[in-house]
């Protein structure tokens, strides 16, 4: 709690689905702890994390939505979706049914979410090479097929775990900046918090304002 | 009063009645048993009382024998009249003037009788433990004049007794008015009925029928009963349920239903080892289930004989059985348990990668077990062998109800069980009977959850209507945030020992059916003012009651809702909807109060089962798409 409650310009929703067990919970710990939680309990319903970042010199609370991973949860989760500026699409590289299932979790991210919601595809465990059962090349070229942005990260080690969530809110940044994602829109998962006086934030109203007039 | 020395008639008295509500004299009676007494006492005025006295004087002093020799030396005795000598203890007895009480209403299927004085205040309530409180109806029947109410058939009205002289006083003044003439009685109900909705046009109306009377003279000095007592109650009413809102010309005075006063229910002792002993016999069985389950839902069950009464709770064990029937019990479900269990374990290797099913399933499971209560010791370190028998039972349960299998959160709810029976047989046949009570949280299209969080919804409207049309308003009234808290009965906001004093609590059914959702209301009202006070959305609603697990303390929430229900079952506008959440009988008629016209301003936040049931069923389309 180091932060106040307007020291950030803008707060971006993501929310994190995927099977169970593919390690969710533990990718949004590992961001916002930056800790490897082994006994991690399993998620009922959802839970939160939130963490401040800084993309272009703005400061973004990033409020992120872990969901419970189960089949028969979809029918609850799936009312998680709305407003989600950014998607984290998770599966276990060592478990082939997880990553079998994308698609249907892609469909409900589409269905659910709007069109300018970045999706990300996180391969997570990968710190188990030993124990592979999806290779990089194949998933990329579904990532790639589908639009997504692709890593393969592991929550125990932290590799790319920070470079997913952050790679997301660039890009959710850009559209902004590019006028993609219109704020005002109700459900653009993305809230700008009006500026205080004498914060800069006032200089990334101009910045967004001039570059939607270049557009 | 001075009666020692006096003669007095007992006329009833019912064995086996506890005491819920009593004037602040008598606050240490609370949910004793005793004895309840209508007595007369023939030498001042034949006085008549309402008394009730705890089950032993003698043995008063020492709480501790009471709390068991309540429960084993109950007999069934029910005494309609006879003279006794006096009781030297009979100035320690409760005892209420019977001219105090103006009525009385009877619920719990007439296992709770509770008497009201004149302002319509609870004096005192009773919970008949043995049958129910007919035969001492039949006698206040017989010795008051009495009627039921028209907004409530459960209440019986006492009309005032006719030698009451201050009584005849006022009865005298009004019959000279003779408002009455001719249909006198759908007179007075007319203008009861319209008041609140034309309240200019009925009391001019009312007026100027006085005006006629007081210049053309009484004739008619008689005032029947019946209208004495609809005036009577319909000013009860309005003093007791109005707002008034400011017009410009004149105020307009809405009614709008409000529940009686939030009472406070102290916790009771847990259920003790002495105490669990003395209630069975010899053989070993449980004569009188409903009496350890009241003290059970009272006060929980003492650590020391917890585990033994939660297979009674839980159906392993069965109440009425000798020691020699449960053996033969035990012996058969212990049998059944491994001829299950050998079913997945003789699984080969090729029938495994042959099913697909079976496998997920398994995986499943393993993947729950080993991040289940990892931070309690019984269950923490690596190749703990209590997470191999965790799994075994989750698996064979799979095989037992194939059709339900495994789903996220029964590991939650058998690991307390299998931590307080640390035995493979009996903390699976107690999960069964668990399952068994919950299974319908587990539905594939989860029909069971939506259906709790409306009724919660439902509850909610209707104990509080501003913060229902709060959540309303803030796209919350699907009520999901609640759902982790229904989905595992709290596992998750507990701390261990706490899951199970609440567990235990739930499943002896009482107060009511789905008592854990007025749980939910209970803590809900606790926070709602931080929730209004912030103007809190969706988002934020559902952070800040996720935030709440760790801080929640059970005690005083099972109190508060003992609070609530019996508010709820005592308001006068009790629904439908919510007498068939809580299990009470229905009875066909919608929202007895019917300010909505009158009002749009209060309707909007008045809701009865329909428009509630409506906002909900929008509520959750929009959800679950």
């Amino acid at each position: 709690m180091s932060a106040g409650p307007y020291n950030y310009s803008y707060i971006f929703k993501y929310i994190i689905i995927g099977d169970m067990g593919v390690g969710k919970s533990c990718l949004l710990h590992q961001f916002t702890e930056k800790k490897f939680m082994s006994d991690c309990p399993h998620t009922i319903g959802v839970e939160f994390g939130t963490r401040i970042i800084e993309v272009a010199g703005q400061k973004i609370k990033l409020q992120i939505w872990d969901t419970a991973g189960q089949e028969r949860f979809r029918a609850v989760t799936r009312s998680y979706y709305r407003g989600a500026a950014g998607a984290l699409m998770v599966y276990d590289i060592t478990r082939r049914s997880t990553y079998n299932h994308l698609s249907s979790w892609l469909t409900d991210t589409r269905n659910l979410t709007n069109p300018s919601t970045v999706i990300f595809l996180i391969g997570n465990k990968c710190d188990l090479e030993g124990q592979r059962d999806v290779t990089y090349e194949e998933a990329k070229q579904f990532a790639d097929e589908n639009g997504l942005m692709f890593v393969e990260a592991s929550a125990k080690t932290g590799q790319n775990v920070e470079e997913a969530f952050l790679e997301t809110a660039r890009k959710i940044y850009q559209s902004i900046q590019d006028g993609r994602l219109d704020l005002n829109a109700a459900e653009s998962g993305v809230q700008h918090k009006p500026s205080q006086p004498g914060r800069n934030t006032l200089s990334s109203d101009q910045q967004f304002n001039k570059d939607n007039c270049a557009c | 009063m001075e009666d020692n020395q006096e003669e007095v008639l007992e006329i009833f008295t019912q064995d086996g009645v506890l005491i819920t509500t009593a004037p602040a004299t008598y606050i240490h009676y609370l949910n004793n048993v005793g004895t309840l007494l209508i007595v007369e006492y023939p030498n001042s005025n034949l006085t008549r009382c309402i008394e009730w006295k705890p089950l032993d004087l003698t043995i008063d002093s020492d709480v501790q024998d009471q709390e068991w020799t309540v429960v084993s030396t109950v007999e069934r005795r029910r005494t309609y009249s006879g003279s006794l000598p006096v009781d030297v203890n009979r100035s320690k007895h409760l005892k209420i003037n019977m001219n105090d009480i103006k009525s009385f209403r009877v619920s719990h299927k007439n296992q709770k009788l509770t008497f009201r004085d004149g302002k319509g205040d609870n004096v005192c309530s009773f919970i008949f433990q043995h049958g129910n409180c007919d035969g001492l109806i039949a006698v206040l029947k017989g010795i008051l004049k009495t009627i039921v109410s028209r907004r409530d058939k459960h209440v019986y009205c006492i009309l005032d007794d006719i030698k009451n002289p201050e009584r005849q006083q006022l009865d005298k003044s009004f019959a000279e008015l003779n408002l009455f003439q001719e249909q006198s009685s759908a007179y007075v109900w007319k203008f009861v009925k319209n008041f609140p909705n034309r309240p200019y046009e009925a009391t001019m109306e009312a007026f100027s029928k006085i005006t006629d009377i007081v210049y053309r003279g009484p004739e008619h000095r008689l005032m029947d009963s019946e209208v004495h007592n609809i005036l009577h109650r319909s000013l009860e009413a309005i003093e007791n349920n109005t707002t008034t809102h400011s017009h410009d010309e004149y105020e307009l005075i809405a009614h709008v239903p409000r529940l009686p006063a939030l009472k406070e229910y102290p916790r009771g002792r847990p259920l003790s080892f002495e105490q669990w002993k003395a209630l069975q016999d010899s053989e070993g069985q449980v004569e009188d289930v409903e009496a350890v389950k009241l003290v059970i839902f009272r006060g929980g069950i003492s650590s020391n004989v917890r585990k033994e009464v939660w297979k009674y709770l839980l159906d392993y064990y069965r109440w009425k059985c000798s020691h020699a029937e449960q053996q033969n019990l035990i012996k058969q479900r212990n049998e059944e348990y491994f001829i299950m269990k050998l079913q997945w374990r003789s699984m080969t290797k090729i029938q495994e990668d042959n099913f697909t099913d079976y496998r997920e399933r398994k995986s499943l499971i393993e993947k729950d077990v080993n991040r289940t209560d990892r931070t309690l010791d019984y269950f923490a370190g690596d190749n703990n062998p209590n997470l191999q028998v965790l799994y075994d039972i989750l698996m064979t349960y799979a095989m037992y109800n194939f059709d339900l299998g495994y789903v996220q959160g029964m590991s939650d709810l058998l690991s307390p069980i299998l931590y307080l029976m640390n035995n493979e047989v009996e903390a699976f046949w107690c999960f069964v009977g668990f399952m068994n009570k919950v299974s319908s949280n587990f539905d594939m299209d989860q029909a069971g959850m939506k259906e709790q969080l409306q009724h919660l919804h439902t509850l909610t409207a209707f104990y509080d209507p501003e913060f229902a049309n709060y959540l309303y308003k803030h796209d919350s009234a699907n009520m999901f945030f609640c759902f982790r808290w229904l989905l595992v009965w709290f596992k998750r906001e507990l701390s261990q020992q706490d899951v199970m004093r609440l567990w235990e609590v739930l499943w002896t059914d009482l107060p009511c059916q789905n008592f854990h959702l007025l749980i939910c209301v209970a803590i809900l009202d606790t926070e709602k003012n931080i929730l209004m006070e912030n103007n809190y959305g969706f988002t934020e609603i559902l952070k800040h009651i996720n935030d709440l697990s760790g801080n929640i303390d059970i005690s005083t929430v099972i109190s508060k809702a003992e609070g609530m229900y019996n508010q709820i079952v005592d308001a006068e506008h009790l629904t439908d909807a919510v007498r068939l959440i809580i299990g009470l009988p229905i009875l066909g008629n919608t929202s007895i109060v019917d300010s909505k016209e009158a009002s749009p301003d209060i309707s909007d936040l008045t809701t009865n089962g329909d428009t509630d049931e409506v906002s909900y069923e929008n509520a959750l389309t929009h959800s679950f798409l």
